[in-house]
């Protein structure tokens, strides 16, 4: 076993950049300390136990799908008025999680910020299984599953087609490129380290399952140009969708006429929104992975302490676009704009809405502070409040709008069933799963990267790397 | 570090010398005379003084887009404690600081033009008006101006505020005032949001008082911070074609303005995509309204040239890195895209005034000229005897030695 010291990097001299990773920190004791993770022979009970219940949880999530396809989508809480219930809430709330990754990979990328290389592998597993989880609320809940390829748009002999002009098209593009383009991305980047795995292996399986997804990655100097090109490149593509996913997701209310979702606003708050919740699902995840797993040299508290700025900064962007869209329902003078958010603080469910503004505006503000931010036990307090503030976020825009519109007498309640609720707690015992099979068989941290960004022998002794440019 | 020599900076530490106090006097004696003579050339019938206060207030929002930009510029580059930008960002102090006299150009549209600006002042037309009655405990005079001098002290304090430490740091070089920066770089852009999306709302958007769109103070913004990085650009050219900058300035910081002058252009184009998309979509008349009046008659031409001209034709300009490493390209892109940006204000302003034409003659040339020239007296002012890049910050070397790989 490696044991890597802990110092601290935390301080913000301007005359020089603090190390990125900590203690004695050359390329041998980056691959002993990640790969031994997923080479250890039986995981720890704890493992287990989680995997345990979420694969329990999952297993009901499946069943209530099931049950939901068996049976129509009665079941479920979805009835007039409020016919986009808990499955579009989950389905926003997950893409949402979904964005802080792709942000880490793609957008830290091309800023050059370096202490990404760390954060980045894990950031991109969570996006995808974010995006799996969101990928199925609205497929299960269009009601006749066996038809949901209809929403794609193939030339068929019906001649029936999908309409162009229905951002709910326009969801299923978006969000299939965006599952498509990031599971590229995390896939290219993790090549160097599979063939790393696969070099190290010691049974014949392990060569062959991790030779195999490798793709023959002998790491020459052409293979490493290729391969920085296509990555940079990938970054590029991804760049986008990091703003384009959410901003078509937002259109999904938007383009409507309903008071409280047709606001200019929403693209670029949806944005935020979404990269606040995947910042704070970031911090959840790695608090407990790096303790767990031994990895505090490499995801050091600098890691978190710019991660919780991020959180910070976005809690900021989301607490203007409230302020601004409550200022404008007053200030446009229409009765049924300035209804819909009287409706949200006073009406039947403000306590959600002022749930809503606690956990996403009020409490990140702990973050002005160094100690919150550069302590685990606050920063995963607050995130975990943050992504129940940012589910409750669309569970207001979505019920509270949808069910009381412009005329009283249509009005109506939302009441939730069991199958809302174990598809919802499911949809987290499927994240988690694949979140801990993740953990378990594949390169947590970016080795290749996280070498790019050490010293490399020439500096003076105590000089880590830094993330200077 | 890479062990290569670092560009001489003693070019930039003597600081610029010569009579420049003078040639801000006299830019400022200009740019008044031609404001004045603007106005009166126009006469007095209620029609010309409208289209000289509307062209004002154009001019008014572009020079001020500049200087706020460059605001925003300055205290987000502390914010992420950036190294490379260090080269420039004295450039971007310099214009941010230009702010604090930005207020008195603001003072003739209170005391003068505000009535042939701002219909919702008149109180005969909120008579009876039911909109305008309900928006009145926001929209009224004493309101509008305590929030006007509350914007102009705000944004006055904050630029003089990093201007003054950053030249007290060209010759002590103390560290602790990169740290006093960095700290107050997030309150500075909290504030610097509200006060920007109020001003915007205030000036701009209430010139249509019973329209609103939440995104509109974002896209002041977004067209501001453009404007603002070609500023810089042109600058950063000119000083160093001048021969005032030497060393602190290298291609690689040219390379760096250019991409994010691309990356400001598509977030431009990405808020004005959001907000008329919305708005087409839903097709509520109470929204709809702002853009049929550009969408009718000439206008219509002029929506489409601010489409292609301010993000399709650019946006493809500036994408081959040989375009940003060029002096000489990139800033025939910053000229380019400070055109469009002038033209977006116009367009956001002008179709209240003139529906059915795109007026452009002496009022508009007159208060371009005028106004920039005592923008300019601002800069060469605040610029004289100062040093033209920070000289003395701790991360001065890691600009210069900064290298753009990919």
């Amino acid at each position: 076993m490696v044991s890597i010291p802990i110092d601290d990097n935390t301080n913000q001299d301007p005359t020089r950049r603090a190390p990125l990773v900590l203690g004695k920190a050359d390329f041998e004791t980056v691959t002993e300390t990640v790969c031994r993770i997923a080479e250890r022979p039986g995981a720890p009970v704890a493992w287990y136990v989680a995997f345990g219940i979420s694969a329990t949880l999952t297993v009901g999530l499946f069943a209530a799908i099931g049950w939901l396809i068996m049976t129509g989508i009665g079941v479920l809480g979805n009835n007039s008025p409020v016919f986009w219930g808990w499955p579009i809430v989950n389905f926003v709330f997950w893409v949402g999680i979904g964005h802080a990754g792709t942000l880490i990979s793609a957008i830290l990328f091309l800023f050059r910020q370096k202490w990404r290389t760390s954060i980045n592998r894990f950031a991109e597993a969570m996006t995808i299984f974010a995006v799996m989880c969101a990928g199925i609320f609205p497929a299960v809940h269009v009601g006749r599953i066996w038809l949901v390829y209809w929403l794609a748009p193939y030339p068929n002999q019906m001649g029936m087609w999908p309409n162009f002009r229905s951002p709910l098209l326009w969801d299923v593009l978006a969000i299939s490129t965006y599952a498509t383009v990031s599971a590229l991305f995390w896939y290219l980047g993790m090549i160097p380290d599979l063939a790393t795995l696969r070099d190290r292996a010691t049974t014949r399986l392990r060569r062959f399952a991790y030779g195999l997804f490798a793709l023959g990655w002998q790491g020459s100097s052409g293979q490493w140009h290729r391969f920085e090109w296509a990555y940079l490149l990938l970054a590029a593509l991804a760049t986008p969708l990091v703003v384009s996913v959410h901003s078509v997701v937002s259109f999904d209310f938007a383009v409507a006429q309903l008071p409280g979702w047709h606001t200019t606003i929403f693209p670029p708050y949806f944005v935020a929104g979404a990269i606040f919740s995947g910042c704070a699902m970031v911090i959840t995840l790695a608090v407990p992975a790096r303790a767990y797993f031994g990895l505090k040299s490499l995801i050091t508290i600098r890691h978190l302490d710019n991660m919780n700025k991020l959180i910070l900064g976005t809690s900021l962007l989301v607490g203007y676009a409230y302020g601004i869209e409550l200022f404008t329902a007053w200030y446009g003078g229409n009765m049924y704009e300035a209804f819909a958010f009287a409706n949200r603080a006073g009406g039947p469910l403000a306590w959600v809405y002022w749930l809503m503004v606690s956990c996403n505006v009020i409490i990140p503000q702990l973050f002005w502070f160094k100690r919150c931010r550069t302590t685990p036990w606050i920063m995963v307090v607050v995130a975990l409040l943050v992504n129940v503030g940012m589910w409750m976020e669309r569970f207001v825009i979505i019920v509270s709008s949808l069910g009381r519109d412009f005329l009283p007498s249509s009005w109506g309640a939302f009441r939730p069933t069991m199958i809302d609720v174990m598809m919802f707690v499911g949809s987290f015992g499927l994240f988690l799963t694949c979140f801990l099979l993740f953990c378990r068989f594949l390169p947590m941290v970016a080795m290749a990267e996280v070498k790019g960004v050490l010293p490399h022998g020439e500096e003076k002794e105590g000089e880590g790397a830094t993330d200077e440019h | 570090m890479k062990d290569k020599a670092l560009p001489n900076l003693d070019r930039e530490r003597a600081g610029v010398t010569g009579p420049w106090r003078a040639v801000a006097f006299a830019l400022a004696i200009v740019g008044v005379a031609v404001l004045t003579l603007t106005e009166q050339a126009g006469g007095v019938e209620t029609d010309a003084r409208q289209r000289f206060w509307a062209a004002y207030l154009v001019n008014f929002g572009f020079y001020l887009s500049l200087s706020l930009g460059a605001l925003f510029f300055v205290a987000l580059q502390h914010l992420v404690r950036a190294g490379w930008s260090v080269g420039v960002r004295r450039l971007a102090e310099l214009v941010a600081a230009n702010l604090i006299w930005m207020g008195l150009l603001f003072l003739p549209i209170l005391f003068s033009g505000r009535t042939f600006l701002y219909s919702w002042m008149d109180p005969s037309v909120v008579a009876g008006d039911k909109l305008l009655e309900w928006k009145e405990p926001y929209l009224n005079v004493p309101f509008f101006t305590a929030r006007a001098v509350g914007y102009f002290v705000v944004w006055g304090l904050l630029a003089w505020f990093f201007l003054r430490q950053s030249s007290r740091q060209d010759a002590s070089g103390d560290p602790a005032l990169t740290r006093r920066m960095e700290k107050l770089a997030p309150g500075t852009l909290l504030l610097f949001a509200l006060t920007v999306t109020f001003a915007a709302f205030d000036w701009f958007m209430s010139l249509e008082p019973h329209w609103f769109s939440t995104i509109y103070g974002v896209y002041y913004f977004a067209g501001a911070i453009v404007g603002a990085v070609a500023v810089l650009v042109l600058l950063a050219a000119a000083m160093q074609a001048g021969g005032w900058i030497h060393g602190a300035i290298t291609v690689e910081h040219y390379h760096e303005l250019g991409k994010l002058l691309l990356g400001f252009v598509v977030f431009w184009g990405y808020i004005a995509f959001s907000q008329y998309m919305l708005i087409w979509y839903a097709n509520i008349p109470e929204e709809s309204v702002w853009y049929l009046a550009r969408q009718s008659g000439p206008w219509l031409w002029c929506s489409v040239a601010l489409l292609v001209g301010n993000l399709f034709v650019p946006f493809l300009g500036l994408l081959p890195r040989e375009v940003k490493r060029r002096r000489i390209t990139l800033g025939a892109w910053a000229v380019w895209l400070l055109v469009f940006h002038w033209l977006d204000l116009y367009w956001l302003v002008m179709p209240t005034f003139s529906p059915a034409s795109l007026p452009f003659g002496w009022p508009e040339a007159g208060c371009l000229v005028g106004m920039g020239c005592l923008f300019a007296a601002g800069i060469v002012h605040l610029a004289a005897r100062r040093a033209l890049a920070p000289v003395g910050d701790p991360r001065m070397n890691e600009s210069l030695a900064y290298e753009n790989l990919g």
